[in-house]
């Protein structure tokens, strides 16, 4: 078990590896993909700041604790993006009939599709935004206690299975549609609805935010947890809802996988 | 009996087969169309809940709010929308090199497609206001005609300017093919220049006034102060000259750039 964790463990740095030779090629772009991506975390920053001095709240929430639900936000996309980028590239490796070479291979085709490219510039960007993030919850004027805080960070681990499921789902669909580009920039609009409380929400948009793409249970409960806020979603079925989801996707993948006869060829 | 000049008609057959081209996948058509509905209703439900124990904030009404994101979804679907994201692509693979030898102006090809794709985009963004309208129910504030007919023009130059913007960016194909990250850089400002979230006139007044001397708040926010009746006659006057001066700096650097990149371009072995 442990050799098989080592192989995948060099399997994966092997490929982060070849990902960050091939970001340092295009520095300049990378670069000014960076100023982009500072820059839209500052101006998002700067609104809910500038919300904070007006003293305006959203849906209940006071403007310091929205800045928590956006960093959390910020947090479940970037992890995201940092280890599951193959998912932006699995249409091309369908198409191509690369994705047939991973199915010959001794190694997980879901796991190479999964994680086929890791964005170096996105951990690059984790790694800034951490220390930011601790600054400006720092000043932040919101109740977090011990207990609040180990039950976000747990939280924020049943949000990553949620991650997971919801990519493995998209892989699943780009196997038997051939199709992934549009699912998976559906989703990341989707998840950007989490940047604020989905609480906010019209009632129907609020139920298929929390149960059917599960941007609530992944982004809303872990915040309302830190904040010592009443759940919106009971956190046993927010628990059970993250690991079920992972179960199916992980069916749902290995369903469709029986269903695929190599696009390419 | 065909009225059109001979010259024109290419350019409209163009156009026809780039709007029939735009409905041939439907069900990513569906999904972009989505998407761009997704900020909207963000946006819209930020300021609905915010206005909900407020009558104004930063020195908007709850209407003017809603009407400028309303306004603000429908112009970028005229502004913004652009068929030619991977211009630089098809410069770099070489796939320019059939458009080059028709005869035919490659400016007025561009525009044909950009028309089309343009058309489309505001077309379902109307279907889609409509849908938020009645969701939301917004009490929308509407301008004088007068207002109307500058507010036309200055979107037209608004949309310009972008097509400019668009060749500049994807004249880099020229040389590089990596484009992707001053576009992102570009978008990224354009977000909360002319966003959807907020307007620009939220922001601290010395921001305000480093961003107007740059080209983004053209692409939107000025059209829609100018709606909403926020101008004064000096900012209009200001909001006149801008626009003119930035469609003619654009116009002169796509030119010159476009112009270097063709006549040291290259493709052998297509």
């Amino acid at each position: 078990m442990r050799s098989r964790l080592n192989t995948y463990f060099k399997v994966w740095w092997l490929t982060a590896a070849n990902a960050a030779q091939s970001a340092f090629i295009n520095r300049w772009s990378n670069a000014l993909f960076m100023l982009g991506k500072i820059l839209r975390l500052i101006m998002m920053l700067v609104f809910l700041f500038l919300l904070k001095d007006r003293q305006l709240s959203i849906a209940g929430y006071s403007s310091d604790q929205v800045v928590l639900f956006f960093l959390t936000y910020q947090i479940i996309d970037v992890t995201a993006q940092i280890f599951y980028r193959g998912v932006y590239v699995f249409s091309q490796k369908i198409r191509t009939g690369e994705f047939d070479f991973y199915l010959l291979r001794p190694i997980s085709a879901l796991f190479r599709a999964l994680t086929g490219q890791p964005d170096l510039n996105d951990a690059l960007f984790l790694v800034l935004f951490l220390p930011v993030m601790v600054a400006v919850v720092w000043q932040l004027d919101v109740h977090i206690t011990l207990p609040s805080l180990l039950g976000y960070l747990v939280l924020l681990l049943n949000s990553f299975m949620i991650v997971t499921a919801l990519h493995i789902a998209v892989l699943t669909i780009g196997v038997l549609t051939t199709e992934v580009d549009n699912i998976i920039w559906m989703y990341r609009d989707l998840i950007r609805l989490g940047q604020f409380p989905v609480t906010m929400y019209w009632a129907p948009i609020r139920f298929v935010l929390f149960f059917v793409v599960p941007i609530g249970l992944m982004i809303t409960i872990p915040a309302q947890v830190l904040l010592n806020v009443p759940p919106s979603v009971n956190l046993g079925l927010a628990t059970l809802l993250g690991i079920g989801s992972v179960i199916i996707s992980l069916q749902a993948w290995h369903w469709a996988l029986k269903q695929y006869s190599s696009a390419s060829s | 009996m065909n009225l059109m000049p001979q010259s024109l008609s290419k350019y409209y057959r163009l156009f026809v087969l780039s709007w029939q081209n735009g409905l041939v996948y439907r069900t990513s058509l569906l999904i972009w169309r989505l998407r761009q509905l997704l900020s909207t209703l963000m946006a819209l439900t930020i300021w609905s809940v915010i206005f909900t124990d407020q009558s104004s904030a930063f020195s908007y009404t709850r209407s003017e709010m809603i009407s400028y994101v309303f306004l603000v979804s429908i112009l970028q679907s005229l502004i913004l929308a652009s068929s030619l994201h991977s211009l630089a692509g098809d410069i770099y693979n070489g796939n320019i090199s059939q458009q080059l030898l028709k005869p035919q102006n490659l400016f007025m090809h561009f525009s044909a497609l950009e028309v089309a794709d343009k058309l489309r985009n505001v077309f379902f963004s109307l279907i889609e206001g409509a849908a938020l309208y009645a969701l939301f129910m917004p009490t929308i504030i509407w301008p004088s005609l007068q207002t109307w007919f500058v507010f036309i023009i200055w979107a037209i130059l608004g949309t310009v300017i972008h097509f400019f913007i668009t060749i500049i960016f994807g004249s880099i194909g020229f040389w590089s093919p990596e484009t992707w990250g001053p576009k992102f850089l570009f978008f990224m400002i354009l977000d909360f220049t002319a966003g959807k979230l907020y307007p620009l006139d939220i922001l601290p007044r010395a921001v305000q006034q480093v961003l107007l001397i740059t080209p983004f708040p053209y692409l939107s926010y000025v059209q829609i102060q100018l709606f909403l009746g926020r101008l004064t006659s000096t900012q209009m006057a200001w909001g006149w000259i801008s626009l003119l001066i930035w469609t003619v700096i654009t116009w002169l650097v796509a030119q010159w750039v476009w112009t270097k990149g063709t006549k040291g371009y290259e493709a052998n072995g297509l």
